[in-house]
Order: C-alpha cells, then sequence, then structure tokens
C-alpha cells in the first residue's frame, strides 16, 4: 500500500512538468502579452511598455522564459505577477486561497449531506413522492444556470427577507474570535448553496441509480434469501458497493475545489482564486497562470490518488501491492 | 401516483413563476412614476444650493466599485481606475481642475511662468500636514518628480513618464549619465520650479501629478517602491488628502477614516467605505439606502439609468464621458513590423483608401440608432474625436454625418464601386470582389452588439463585411497595433485624458497609438501647428486650429467616432456637497456631508 502511495507520488512529477509546458505554450502563443491589455491610455509614450517588457525579459525566446520559470519555482519562488505591479504570486494567491478552500469545501459539504441521503432514500422508495421531488428537484438544479440561482437567491434571502449577507466574505472588518466565525459562516450560505446546488443534483443522481443498479444484481438477492435484514442488505451490501463510482467523481470533485467558480465568486463578491485566474488569463499574466494550473494539477492528482486509496476502504476486495 | 406527481410539478411551477412575479413587481413599481425632478442636469456646482440646515458633522457613506482595486496605492505606480477611487481621496497634485477643465490651486497656492514659457515657478500654501504630522514641502514636489524621472521607473512597472520626459535634462538622468536631475529645482521649502527644454503648453497639467512623501519613501530605491509596504498597507499609505486609508480587506472593503488635520479643515464626514459589490444588486442597495454613491469608472449602467433615476431617495447625474467609440479603418499596412513608425515604408490599404468609401461608410451607419437602441438615449452621436466635455469641442465646425443609405449609396457608386456580377455585393472599381474584415472586441457590451449591427447596415447598401469573431481585448490590441495584417476596420474605444485635449498621442502619423495609420499632413501639421509656442499659450488660438482640426477629420474619416455614451453618477440624496466637474465628482470630498 505505502509502496503503492510513493510510486504514485513519484509519477506526480514527469506529469507536472509536462502540464506545465503545455500550459506555459498555450499562454505565451496566445495573441498578447501582459502589457497590451493595459496600453488604453494615449499619454502614456509606448516605449514605457517596450522597456517594461525588456525588463520582465517578454522578448526573450519561450524557452528561455520558461527556463528562468522553472528555475524558480523549483526553489519555491512563485515570481512576481506582470498585470499587478509590485504584488508577488505568492501573496495574491495567499490572499484568495483560503476563501476558496472555505467556499468549496462548504459547497462539497452541503453537496454530501444532502445528495447522498437523498439518493438513497430514493433508491429506496423509487417512484415515491420523495422521488419524484428529488428528481424534480435535480433537474431544476441542473437547469437553473449559477448567475440565475444566485441573484434569486440574493434577492430573496438577502434584500427581501433580510435573513443572509450577500456580499463579499465579512460585515466590516474588525471582527475577532466567535463572532469572525459567525460572520464568515453567514456569508459563505448563499454562494455555498448556489455552487453546491447543480452538483447536489448531479450526485442524487448518481447515487439513486448506482443504488438501484445494485439492488438489482445477484449477490443482494442472495443476502435477502440468506435472510439479512433490510438494513443490513442496504447499508452493508448495496451501499459500499454503490459507492465506488460515486467516490471516483469526488476525487475529480476534489481536484476542482481549488480553482474555484468564477460566476459564483462573482456574483457574491467572494474574493477566490477562481476571479484571479479568470483575469489572469484575460491579461496573459504567466506567472499567475503557471501558479494556479500548478495547483490545480496537483490537487487533480491527488483527489485522484485519495479516490483510490477510499476503493480499497469501501471495497476490502480492491487490493493495491 | 400520476396525480400526485402532477401536484408536484405544478406546486414547483407556481412557486417559480411567484418568484420571478415578486422579482419583476418589485423592479417596476417605483418606475410607474418616474419623478423627473430627481434627475440633476449635468450644470456644474448645481447640488452646492444654500441648505437651511447647513452640512452637519458625522456620519459614513459607502461608495461602490465594481472590481476590485489592485491595491497598488502609490499614485506614481497605480494604474488601475479603481486604486484610482482611493488615491483620489488621499492623494493630491499641486493643482486640480474645475468645472470647466481649467487649472485652478490646490497644494500650490500660485504659479508663474518666466518670460518665454520654460519655467513654471508654484509657490506651495504653508501648513500643509501629510497624514502622517509632517509638513509637506517643495522636497516633496522635486521628490516625486525626481522618482517618475528615475533610471529604473519604468522597469519597476511606472508609466506616468509623460510627467517628466518634457524638463530638462530628463535625458540624462533617465539614461543614467548624469546624477542630477535639473528639471525641478526646490527654490526655498514652499517655492519649487519646473524647467522644461522648450516652451510648453501642457506644464500646468503635465505638473498636476499627486505628491508622494519624501520622508515615507527617502530610503527607498525606486525599483523597491511597488513592493514597499507604503505603497499598500492600511495605515501605511499617507497622502495631504481628506481622508486616510486606515483599514482593507482586499478585494470586498477598502475604509478612508477622516484626517483631522486636512489643510483644508476637517472633512465632515467620520468615514467613507468603498465596498467592492456586483453590479447587479447596486440598484437594490441603492433604493434600500445601503449605498450611497456610484461613479466612476463604470458608473450605472446606461440600461438601469432611467429605474434608478426615478427611486425618491436618489440622484442620478448624466455627464457626456471624455471617452469615446470608433469604427478605425487600417489605412495603411507594411510588412516590416519593425519599421511600423516609419511612414515612407507604409503600403497604401486600397481597400478603404477612397475617402468617399469611408464617408459613404459614415453614412450607412445607424449611429444614432446605437444612441437611442443601446444606450438607452445616455450618449451622443459626435463627428469629431473630441467629445462635448472637452473645450476643443466644436459642432460647428464638423460635417455631420445623419443615417442616409441613399447618400451612402450614391458616394459608393460615384466612387466607382458598384455591383458588377449582380451578387447584391458591390465590387471594387476594378472589377474585382471587395470584401472588408472588421474585427472587434469582447469586453465593452455595447460595443460588441454594434459590430453586427454595423455589418446589416453596410450590407444595405451594399458593402460586404467580413465579421471575424471577437477576440479578448489583449489579443485585440496586439492585432490592430500590428502593420502587418488584413484587418480593413476594427471596433475600440479611447478615454481622454481631462488635463488637455491635444490629439497627438492617438492622431500623430508617428503616433504610436496611431492604430489606424493615418498619414495626412494637413492633420500632423495642424497638430502640432496646436502646440506651438508662444502662440498656444492662448487658448482661443489653440481652439481654432483644434475645430480646423475637427473639420478635416469629419471630412477624411480616417475612423468614424460612433458615439460617446454618458457616465452615469448616483447617489442617495442624503449625501450633499457634491461638486459636479466634468471629469469627476471625486473632489473636494472635505466638503461631502450626509443629513442625520
Amino acid at each position: 500500500m505505502y509502496k503503492y502511495i510513493a510510486r504514485r507520488i513519484l509519477q506526480f512529477i514527469p506529469m507536472l512538468f509536462l502540464v506545465s509546458i503545455i500550459v506555459y505554450a498555450l499562454a505565451y502563443f496566445a495573441p498578447g502579452d501582459p502589457l497590451t491589455g493595459k496600453m488604453m491610455d494615449p499619454n502614456i509614450p509606448k516605449d514605457v511598455y517596450e522597456e517594461r517588457r525588456e525588463a520582465l525579459g517578454l522578448n526573450d525566446p519561450i524557452y528561455m522564459q520558461y527556463g528562468r520559470w522553472l528555475s524558480s519555482v523549483s526553489t519555491g519562488d512563485l515570481g512576481m505577477s506582470m498585470m499587478y505591479t509590485g504584488k508577488s504570486v505568492a501573496d495574491l494567491i495567499k490572499a484568495r486561497i483560503m476563501n476558496t478552500v472555505y467556499l468549496s469545501t462548504f459547497a462539497l459539504f452541503i453537496t454530501i449531506v444532502i445528495s447522498l441521503p437523498l439518493g438513497i432514500y430514493s433508491a429506496r422508495k423509487p417512484y415515491s413522492l420523495l422521488d419524484y421531488s428529488t428528481t424534480t428537484f435535480a433537474f431544476l438544479g441542473l437547469a437553473t444556470p449559477s448567475f440565475f440561482a444566485g441573484l434569486i437567491a440574493i434577492y430573496v434571502f438577502a434584500f427581501q427577507l433580510g435573513w443572509l449577507p450577500s456580499q463579499g466574505t465579512i460585515t466590516t472588518i474588525g471582527l475577532t474570535g466567535f463572532d469572525l466565525f459567525i460572520d464568515k459562516i453567514k456569508h459563505l450560505i448563499l454562494p455555498g448553496f448556489t455552487l453546491g446546488l447543480s452538483s447536489t443534483a448531479i450526485y442524487m443522481r448518481y447515487m439513486r441509480t448506482e443504488m438501484l443498479d445494485v439492488m438489482g444484481s445477484d449477490f443482494i438477492r442472495t443476502a435477502r434469501a440468506k435472510g439479512l435484514s433490510n438494513n443490513s442488505v442496504l447499508y452493508k451490501h448495496t451501499l459500499r458497493n454503490a459507492l465506488i463510482p460515486i467516490i471516483t467523481l469526488l476525487g475529480f470533485e476534489f481536484g476542482t475545489l481549488l480553482s474555484g467558480a468564477v460566476i459564483t465568486e462573482a456574483i457574491y463578491v467572494y474574493p477566490g482564486i477562481g476571479t484571479l485566474f479568470l483575469t489572469s488569463i484575460l491579461n496573459r499574466d504567466y506567472p499567475i497562470i503557471m501558479a494556479i494550473n500548478l495547483i490545480l494539477a496537483v490537487t487533480i492528482l491527488v483527489g485522484n490518488l485519495l479516490a483510490d486509496i477510499f476503493y480499497a476502504v469501501a471495497d476490502p476486495r480492491i487490493r493495491y501491492d | 401516483m400520476k396525480n400526485k406527481q402532477f401536484i408536484l410539478i405544478l406546486a414547483l411551477t407556481l412557486i417559480v413563476v411567484l418568484t420571478a412575479c415578486t422579482n419583476n413587481n418589485s423592479k417596476t413599481t417605483p418606475t410607474t412614476s418616474p419623478k423627473e425632478s430627481n434627475v440633476v442636469e449635468s450644470t456644474p456646482g448645481d447640488d452646492k444650493k444654500p441648505n437651511a440646515d447647513g452640512p452637519q458633522k458625522g456620519g459614513e457613506i459607502t461608495a461602490a466599485m465594481f472590481s476590485p482595486p489592485d491595491n497598488q496605492f502609490n499614485p506614481i505606480f497605480y494604474d488601475s481606475a479603481y486604486d484610482a477611487n482611493i488615491l483620489d481621496l488621499v492623494f493630491e497634485g499641486l493643482v486640480e481642475q474645475n468645472d470647466k477643465l481649467e487649472f485652478i490651486p490646490l497644494l500650490a497656492k500660485e504659479w508663474k511662468f518666466n518670460d518665454d514659457f520654460t519655467e513654471l515657478t508654484y509657490i506651495l500654501n504653508q501648513g500643509v500636514k501629510w497624514q502622517d504630522g509632517e509638513t509637506l514641502t517643495a522636497d516633496d514636489v522635486v521628490f516625486t518628480y525626481k522618482s517618475i524621472a528615475d533610471p529604473d521607473y519604468t522597469a519597476a512597472g511606472g508609466v506616468r513618464v509623460e510627467y517628466v520626459d518634457k524638463l530638462v535634462g530628463y535625458d540624462d538622468y533617465v539614461g543614467g549619465k548624469s546624477t542630477e536631475f535639473p528639471g525641478v529645482v526646490k527654490v526655498d521649502d514652499y517655492t519649487v520650479t519646473f524647467k522644461f527644454s522648450e516652451p510648453n503648453v501642457t506644464a500646468i497639467s503635465n505638473t498636476a501629478f499627486p505628491i508622494i512623501p519624501k520622508h515615507i519613501f527617502k530610503d527607498v530605491a525606486v525599483k523597491d517602491m511597488p513592493t514597499y509596504s507604503a505603497s499598500f498597507k492600511a495605515g501605511e499609505v499617507i497622502g495631504t488628502g481628506p481622508f486616510k486609508l486606515t483599514k482593507y480587506q482586499e478585494g470586498e472593503q477598502y475604509i478612508l477614516e477622516r484626517f483631522d488635520d486636512y489643510w483644508q479643515g476637517a472633512p465632515y464626514l467620520d468615514r467613507i467605505v468603498y465596498r467592492v459589490l456586483d453590479q447587479a444588486i447596486m440598484s437594490g442597495m441603492l433604493q434600500n439606502n445601503e449605498l450611497d454613491l456610484v461613479t466612476r469608472p463604470e458608473g450605472i449602467p446606461a440600461s438601469d439609468a432611467d429605474d434608478i433615476a426615478a427611486l425618491p431617495n436618489v440622484k442620478v447625474l448624466e455627464q457626456q464621458a471624455l471617452a469615446y467609440q470608433y469604427l478605425g479603418f487600417k489605412l495603411h499596412t507594411s510588412t516590416d513590423e519593425s519599421k511600423w513608425n516609419d511612414p515612407s515604408t507604409w503600403k497604401v490599404n486600397e481597400k478603404v483608401a477612397d475617402k468617399r468609401v469611408r464617408q459613404a461608410i459614415a453614412y450607412a451607419i445607424n449611429r444614432q440608432g446605437f444612441v437611442d437602441g443601446l444606450l438607452f438615449g445616455k450618449g451622443t452621436v459626435i463627428d469629431a474625436p473630441f467629445p462635448e466635455a472637452s473645450w476643443a469641442f466644436d459642432a460647428k465646425a464638423t460635417i455631420h454625418y445623419d443615417f442616409n443609405a441613399d447618400k451612402a449609396k450614391a458616394l459608393l457608386d460615384e466612387a466607382g464601386y458598384k455591383d458588377t456580377n449582380g451578387d447584391g455585393f458591390r465590387e471594387d472599381p476594378n472589377g474585382k470582389e471587395w470584401i472588408l474584415n472588421l474585427d472587434y472586441p469582447t469586453g465593452n457590451k455595447v460595443r460588441e452588439k454594434t459590430a453586427p449591427i454595423i455589418v446589416e447596415n453596410l450590407k444595405d447598401v451594399g458593402i460586404k463585411v467580413n465579421l471575424r469573431n471577437p477576440r479578448d481585448a489583449s489579443s485585440h490590441f496586439a492585432i490592430i497595433e500590428k502593420n502587418n495584417t488584413d484587418l480593413d476596420m476594427y471596433l475600440a474605444g479611447w478615454s481622454l485624458d481631462s488635463g488637455d485635449p491635444d490629439p497627438a498621442g492617438i492622431s500623430l502619423s508617428t503616433a504610436p497609438y496611431n492604430y489606424i495609420r493615418w498619414m495626412n499632413k494637413d492633420s500632423d501639421d495642424l497638430i502640432k501647428k496646436a502646440m506651438k509656442a508662444p502662440e498656444a499659450f492662448d487658448i482661443a488660438y489653440r481652439k481654432q486650429i483644434y475645430s480646423d482640426w475637427a473639420k478635416l477629420y469629419s471630412e477624411e474619416q480616417p475612423a468614424i467616432i460612433l458615439y460617446s455614451g454618458n457616465d452615469i453618477h448616483a447617489w442617495n440624496s442624503r449625501l450633499q456637497g457634491i461638486s459636479v466637474k466634468p471629469h469627476t465628482i471625486v473632489s473636494s470630498a472635505h466638503l461631502w456631508w450626509v443629513k442625520q
């Protein structure tokens, strides 16, 4: 098992290296550079940008630029942003990553605690009222774009009912301790539900289908024939088997946890990685693009590794040597 | 079972419909009784009516921005309009502009030129305090300009060299050939002289830059300034302005507190809170009194302006922006990109070379339709690149192109562009296929919508346009600045500096921002003549030349100026004392106050 994990982690290195080359090349060959988007003020002489390009090394061939980036990253330095004057990539990410972690974890939490029990319940009593309601909810959830759901939620819960805040991560600067914690949770609820809504719908459907699928298999019939209790059949035999594909999906979901959610972040002004990532791509801010991509690649790889490990937990028949 | 299912679906549908209805109702209710009186006309100073109660001390206001600042709060290094929102309240220059865009004293109480207009001497106000208690002196002024002239300045990310490059000795100092910078000299603690290498018509505008504190930055190398804590840390950013940046939560809230020792008297307001908000919820917050001020850079979207003007608790102000959108023609191209600024290597783009063709296109495009339909009337059609807010604007000087397909067709016929093969599109005078490539960027929603309409308008007069997929701004500008290109027309916009209307930066044939690569000797001569000392110190002289130039521009149509949209500001009616200027409503914030 440990050998397996070590081998997998070693495989990360060439993969990350490959990813970084591909992403760097894609970013580099897109037209424009970090300064083109800025050249909007006719009073600023263009030589200024030429000098800045020279200083940033943007006139060098791609392999030199990539080489410089690689050697600085290998020493743990993510570099300076090219579009934000005087800001280091590490600081920009640091200021946002925890927000993204809170939001994504909260959304994932909502997804799991709502979708799995509902999925199991619908599978237990298929074609019941609850099954139909959850199915309807699932399709509504899937069909509603998050910006629309978000605006409706803001309108109803923040404006009409006044229950929850709708913008940012805190009400005012200066709260501490428990008050700050409660305030942050309050600010998480609307974006968290908005973000979790569509994946809740998806997981509910998956869970239901998987459960129904497993319930129809021979070994469940055998279990029932042995006279096992309904609960034992359902939770010991059916659920464990039905969870395998769900774990695979959650593995991927974990990988996207840190990628942020551009639209949800934008309408709730929840400063996270998603908005930074989008802006950096639109502005060709190579150091930020690269840094966020690396973080994403690592989490996706780790997420998949975790999924593989959890298979063995859910199903003892699966072994890694 | 079937019944239950039906009822459930019905119930869910009802919920959705009801939510949608409540949403609609509250949005339309206020508009049923639009009150004209809430719409403030853009007469400057209108809001300064004497108030029976007089200004009250205390209170706080919340202002909105729709994107977060970059958090670069050092004026010499910032370049985001969102950072400018904060900087405008914290920092001040020697002079500022009034409601006619004339320069008036601010940190300097007076100034005078020498006889040949090469030296400009300012006398500073005494007793101006920095927000940390130090006194402002001429040393701070010299330090600010010297930092911008520093050899490391542009490499560190600074772009404001327009404020120093006309000063004596700039080239030697920036090139490292000299350690002295004779361009700006301290005469005594409260007197400072700027020395220009030639008589400088825009001298005052060039010396209006916000002043940074020497005592804070003196030991910091210019290359390290952008990352130095006093350039971004709340509490350490020090200016002379009426409000201090005391706290912020990056990307969310920026709290500016009253500076009690402000040299023009303590501000009335205790606090201004800038919040980053989503534009979609702005009108709801204005309505609920949760938001007091919406201004630059985006302001209120034209589509929401009437709804917001109808709110009883909100004042709305419309002003023509110092900006315009245009359809540029790529008039010249060349294969050698390295010689982009050498017009002798340029080749004429025959497809749009005939000015009758460009005039015909101006007639064919329904520009008024853009203003009425896409901007909801919140804008103006102009025929030369001077918006109405500029003093160089002269409506009588230009030829007006109304929306007139017949005139367009007549001009095209006259120029020899006729449909010879009966496909409904005109061929060029040699009978060859004539297709114009049009490129446009994403980002500005109104501009995005104009592109397909332009294609339709031109199709109606028989011009075939190949509209290419829109690109993001970085790609678009990387492509339109190229000489070696197959594009014939593109959409873009310019925001103009309020300091001076000189169009040289965009329209001189050798100017880098002359993306259309327009080369017209008369135009170049006029632009240069308008800046020639000493005559040009007389504004009437320049006005006349700019009128002549605008006439030439409107006749040549090197680019078709599509429209100039309005800036729409809104504030809660409890907020008083706002002075309205063509370029900003954020000035003299120490006089703002709220009714409590």
